[in-house]
């Protein structure tokens, strides 16, 4: 087949793929904590059909030498890990980080995962879980005749019982950090894993070190930009139909040949 | 048989070639750091016994468009865009050294920084580690410094990056699209070039034009088939003037 089709062909996927990315950006931008994704493009291989420098003639050599590119397409999703917006919600259960960490959260196959959505619930035993129900890890149980829970800045969960003029402390909401936040991987449910390129995490409290303190009646949204989504999706689009244009111009050329030679 | 249909086929193959670089371009549009290969018709006379009156086209890739691209902002602390002229030096696969554009830098897991495509990225000392639990900052004149999220206050310079500006003229684009000197000598590092980080700098490829140019060398190519067509014409005109009346 001809090359060149190949060539715009690999622009086409390329710029499909970009295409569901900003899509699926879109489509979380109202997904509590979610962090959107952004298609790196690279350039394949160049093949060398002669060598910059060749001879021409007996006296005189080629200026450049021949190299058909063979297309593009991309290479991987990154997340961008920049803060979402912080939406006073006034929930007490609502719980939004400001700053660098994740949640840690025990999913039923006893591994850790990480969000960044910090709309907790009780379950039926008082126990904070995300909207999947899966417990949040330390596990923080609120007793059943509590009147009010409170988060602190730090991370300490007091409830406020009857007949008790000290509030009881309940448990200490932790965060864990990576190296490479980009390197973990999302599994959906608002959850990343931990992967050989995110590095081990590193647990602490919130507000300690370099970790962000939490926020109590607050959530935070995605970091989804619709305006530059928008924009992205019109360079998308106006690639894609450039691809499709030199596939059809292409083709003419081929068809032009077949019947008039 | 005349030649003219020779002519005209290397004419006609020359022509699908050249889209062939063009689709390229076009398939690159948004590709960060990519640059434009240029392509051009070279007069290949033929050489021998008798009147060198004959010339074929033969089409090359004379080059790459070194004019820079546009730039777009990200607020992306590893995102860096070169102002002007200049190039990042990254370390190519088999350990030499080469030239991009590219400036959506990451970390991978041992924390080294890389592009986007997964060069490392060279500094003066190297490749650039970044300590982890830190936040980067990259200034104008390529100085990394990494603030410890325990102790900002007490930011450390982590190393430079290389950045050179070698004449474009002796540059030339290798096979895995990296750009290289032509005889492969380092270039020498150049205080002038100036980066900017949270941008990040796109494809040079002029869509506008190379729409033109596709269009160009569809009629081009249209063009040359014709001229086979008519060399088998008047092939068959003369063959037809010539028969022996029976």
């Amino acid at each position: 087949m001809n090359p060149a089709l190949w060539v715009a062909k690999t622009g086409l996927d390329a710029q499909q793929k970009s295409m569901q990315v900003t899509s699926n950006n879109l489509a979380n931008v109202n997904t509590n904590g979610f962090k959107k994704d952004r298609a790196n493009f690279e350039d394949l291989f160049y093949q060398t059909v002669r060598q910059p420098g060749g001879r021409s003639s007996q006296d005189t050599m080629l200026p450049s030498g021949l190299m058909l590119g063979t297309g593009s397409r991309v290479a991987g999703t990154e997340k961008i890990h920049s803060q979402g917006n912080i939406q006073q919600t006034e929930r007490n259960l609502d719980v939004a980080i400001e700053g660098k960490g994740f949640f840690q959260i025990l999913r039923p196959d006893g591994e850790v995962a990480y969000t960044r959505d910090g709309a907790f619930q009780l379950n039926e035993q008082g126990q904070l879980v995300t909207t999947g129900g899966y417990l949040l890890e330390p596990a923080i149980e609120v007793p059943q005749d509590a009147q009010s829970v409170t988060i602190g800045t730090d991370g300490t969960v007091t409830a406020k019982m009857p007949n008790q003029a000290d509030p009881e402390e309940l448990g200490q909401i932790e965060l864990a950090d990576f190296i490479n936040p980009s390197g973990l991987e999302p599994v959906g449910e608002n959850l990343f894993q931990e992967t050989a390129s995110s590095g081990a995490p590193v647990v602490g409290m919130p507000g300690e070190d370099a970790f962000g303190s939490v926020m109590q009646g607050a959530l935070e949204t995605s970091n989804v930009n619709i305006a530059e989504e928008l924009v992205n999706m019109i360079e998308t689009q106006r690639g894609f139909e450039t691809n499709t244009r030199a596939i059809s111009t292409t083709d003419q050329m081929l068809q032009f040949m077949t019947q008039n030679v | 048989m005349d030649r003219q249909l020779y002519i005209a086929m290397t004419g006609a193959k020359h022509s699908l070639q050249a889209q062939h670089h063009n689709n390229q371009n076009l398939a690159n549009a948004n590709t960060p750091g990519f640059r434009a290969d240029l392509d051009s018709f070279y007069q290949a006379p033929m050489y021998g016994p008798g009147f060198p009156t004959r010339a074929y086209a033969e089409e090359l890739r004379a080059g790459t468009d070194f004019t820079p691209g546009s730039i777009m902002t990200t607020d992306r602390e590893l995102d860096v865009a070169i102002q002007d002229q200049g190039w990042f030096v990254v370390q190519a696969p088999d350990g030499s050294e080469a030239y991009t554009r590219r400036g959506d830098f990451r970390q991978d897991s041992q924390g080294l920084l890389t592009t986007g495509d997964g060069h490392l990225v060279m500094g003066e000392n190297g490749p650039v580690s970044i300590p982890p639990d830190s936040n980067i900052e990259i200034a104008d004149d390529g100085v990394i410094t990494a603030i410890p999220r325990e102790a900002p206050e007490a930011p450390i310079e982590v190393d430079r990056l290389r950045l050179v500006n070698p004449d474009p003229a002796e540059l030339v684009k290798s096979e895995d699209g990296l750009i290289r000197h032509y005889d492969g000598e380092p270039a020498q590092d150049d205080a002038q070039v100036r980066v900017r980080s949270g941008a990040l700098e796109g494809s040079n490829v002029n869509m506008a034009e190379s729409l033109v140019q596709m269009i160009d060398h569809a009629r081009q190519f249209e063009t040359h088939i014709k001229m086979l067509t008519t060399a088998e014409e008047n092939e068959q005109t003369s063959s037809q003037l010539l028969r022996h009346p029976s």
